[in-house]
């Protein structure tokens, strides 16, 4: 296995019981993205991305197959291991940015680090940063509800990366913002891989999708295609 | 961090976080006006009942009507006790007079009583001395007045020893007062109003041998109870009585004994009202908390993503619940001790002049386990269940 892979999803299945029904969200998924890779996953609802999502979002379990996660494999470990894979290794951005809405920019972003039982000036230290690294370093004590959408994302963002992880795991980031908002937010994703980022997007928007170096399409439970997008240095992991 | 976040929750919802420590308010207040009533009065009680003597019991028949002439006990009897049971080291004579009590041109009807050395309670006195062996020995016509029957004796004020009071025809010289009594709760005055000698007494007023009632003292105080068994044993001997007729005793630890008694049930119905409204706050509490975390799901799924720990999300809201009932808890206690500091003062302090400070520490305390027990007992299955909650369907909770 090389240590340059950031993810390496090995024949992942999951399936969901419902009473004496079982429904296969994910039925045989061969994934591996490189760090520093910039990778889409699409699909229509139903095509099993959002399972997809969580099983790499380090969520949920997959029912067979393996996955490694930044060299370690992650597959079999209980909650309280996982919650320290995400804490450690993983920033989430969410389509509803998330926000604690009583806190301010600095200490939403601060949040992952308390968590890591970091002391509160380190944390309040990396935190202005890391809202400098997006661009909000004047922001830092507005609440969420006095910030715009954008800012709200990019406090989220922020929030993802505190941790400095080996993934940013976005969940249609875009999805509450509007087409010029989005274009901000995507042209900080990509500041951020270019920066050496390894970002794994969700989203059914093929715009937006573009906007990464490689596309992942779901169907069925399946990778029905992996292409680099046109354009750009082409990548497939076949 | 927890306690910052926990207090923004709780100021941010003020009228909830109001409105559900009522119950905790309401309790915590109600136990403590009462304990710090209760000790007032139960200090005052013990301060009215530590004048009393240890060493010694009162025997009286128990009825007065019809038996009587048959079970009264003679002045011969006493001598007999003290030589035939064991532990007892002296018998007197009790026994009380209603006279017209007079000091030149002021009177007053006052009862004269027997006592003796060591008296039966220990009163302070405010002049002269109590009565001495010599008087009791020599039946002198001297007596102690009480601070009742000084003032309207002696209106003018005063030392008085040695001034001469006559009750009917005969003449008594004071040699102490009595020191103004503390009322106490329970109001009782252990002292007559004017104490003679009991031999003064016996000369002047037991005709015919029958005395009413009789005071022991004994040895060894540790066997007060079964020396008061033998004494009525020797009586009934003596006397020959019936089988109906019967004799009671009083003694300071049988009457001490009957105010603890009070006490202890008082103490059980503030127990009884503290746990009632412990379970009925704390339900209070368990109810906003869950509703809480129900509003919250997405905040805990958000957290749990970002990798929170189980442990870390139920410490938490185990905070939140702590802060909560702290409050209510802390609130009741203060009003508590204003509500029973004041009218321990304007009551109990006015009355039997009994000041003590009230029991800080106690109610601290009471207030603490308050807190704690509902922060435990219904607190604890919230947070578990906020803990527990699986990221993925918290995150997509609506």
């Amino acid at each position: 296995m090389s240590s340059a892979l950031a993810l390496d999803l090995a024949q992942i299945t999951k399936t969901y019981k419902s009473g004496s029904l079982e429904v296969p969200a994910l039925q045989g998924v061969d994934l591996r993205v490189e760090r520093g890779e910039y990778v889409a996953i699409m699909g229509p609802s139903g095509s099993g991305k959002s399972t997809m999502m969580n099983i790499i979002g380090c969520l949920d379990r997959p029912t067979t197959g393996s996955y490694h996660l930044d060299g370690e494999d992650v597959s079999r470990l209980d909650d309280n291991a996982l919650a320290t894979i995400r804490l450690r290794k993983l920033g989430f951005v969410f389509q509803g940015f998330n926000l604690l809405a009583r806190t301010d920019a600095l200490k939403n972003v601060a949040l992952p680090l308390f968590y890591a039982g970091i002391g509160a000036r380190e944390r309040d230290r990396r935190a202005m940063a890391t809202l400098q690294e997006v661009g909000l370093a004047d922001r830092a004590r507005h609440k969420p509800s006095e910030l715009s959408g954008g800012q709200q994302q990019r406090v989220a963002i922020a929030r993802a990366l505190v941790n400095d992880p080996a993934v940013l795991l976005a969940d249609e980031p875009t999805g509450n913002l509007d087409t010029r908002t989005s274009a901000d937010i995507m042209s900080l994703f990509d500041a951020l891989h270019a920066g050496g980022r390894t970002i794994i997007m969700v989203t059914h928007d093929e715009s937006i999708a573009r906007n990464a170096r490689r596309i992942v399409r779901l169907l069925d439970g399946r990778i029905v295609a992996d292409d680099a997008v046109a354009g750009d240095r082409s990548f497939t992991s076949f | 961090m927890y306690f910052e976040e926990a207090l923004r929750v709780l100021v941010a919802n003020k009228m909830r976080t109001f409105l559900t420590t009522i119950g905790l308010i309401i309790g915590v207040f109600a136990v403590i006006s009462i304990e710090v009533l209760g000790h007032s009065m139960a200090g005052s009680i013990s301060e009215t009942l530590g004048a009393l003597a240890d060493n010694s019991f009162v025997v009286f028949p128990g009825s007065f009507q019809g038996n009587f002439e048959r079970a009264a006990m003679r002045l011969s009897d006493l001598s007999n006790i003290v030589a035939t049971v064991p532990n007892v080291a002296t018998a007197v004579p009790i026994g009380g007079q209603r006279e017209l009590v007079r000091y030149a041109h002021n009177v007053g009807r006052f009862t004269l009583s027997s006592d003796s050395n060591p008296p039966f309670a220990n009163l302070p006195l405010a002049y002269g001395s109590y009565l001495s062996d010599d008087d009791i020995a020599n039946a002198r016509d001297v007596g102690v007045i009480s601070w009742r029957a000084y003032q309207r004796l002696f209106p003018a004020g005063g030392d008085p020893t040695g001034e001469s009071i006559y009750a009917g025809t005969h003449r008594y010289v004071v040699v102490g007062v009595l020191a103004e009594p503390r009322r106490g709760v329970l109001n009782v005055n252990f002292g007559g109003d004017v104490s003679i000698p009991y031999t003064t007494y016996v000369r002047e007023f037991v005709h015919g041998d029958r005395i009413f009632a009789a005071r022991f003292t004994v040895r060894d105080s540790s066997t007060i109870p079964q020396t008061e068994v033998a004494v009525i044993k020797r009586i009934r001997e003596l006397r020959q009585v019936a089988k109906d007729v019967t004799y009671q005793t009083f003694d300071k630890a049988a009457f001490t004994g009957g105010v603890n008694s009070i006490f202890t049930a008082v103490t059980i119905v503030v127990a009884l009202i503290g746990a009632v409204s412990l379970i009925v706050a704390g339900i209070g509490v368990m109810n906003i908390m869950l509703v809480s975390i129900n509003e919250r799901t997405r905040e805990i799924g958000t957290r749990k993503a970002i990798g929170a720990r189980r442990g870390q999300i139920l410490w938490q809201f185990l905070i939140e619940a702590a802060l909560l009932s702290s409050f209510g808890c802390f609130v009741g206690m203060a009003l508590g001790l204003i509500a029973g500091g004041t009218i321990n003062n304007v009551y109990i302090v006015k009355l039997t002049g009994y000041t003590a400070a009230p029991p800080y520490l106690q109610a601290f305390l009471i207030t603490i386990a308050f807190a704690a027990i509902v922060t435990f007992a219904f607190g604890l299955y919230p947070a578990f269940r906020a803990a527990s909650l699986d990221p993925i369907e918290a995150l997509r909770y609506e």
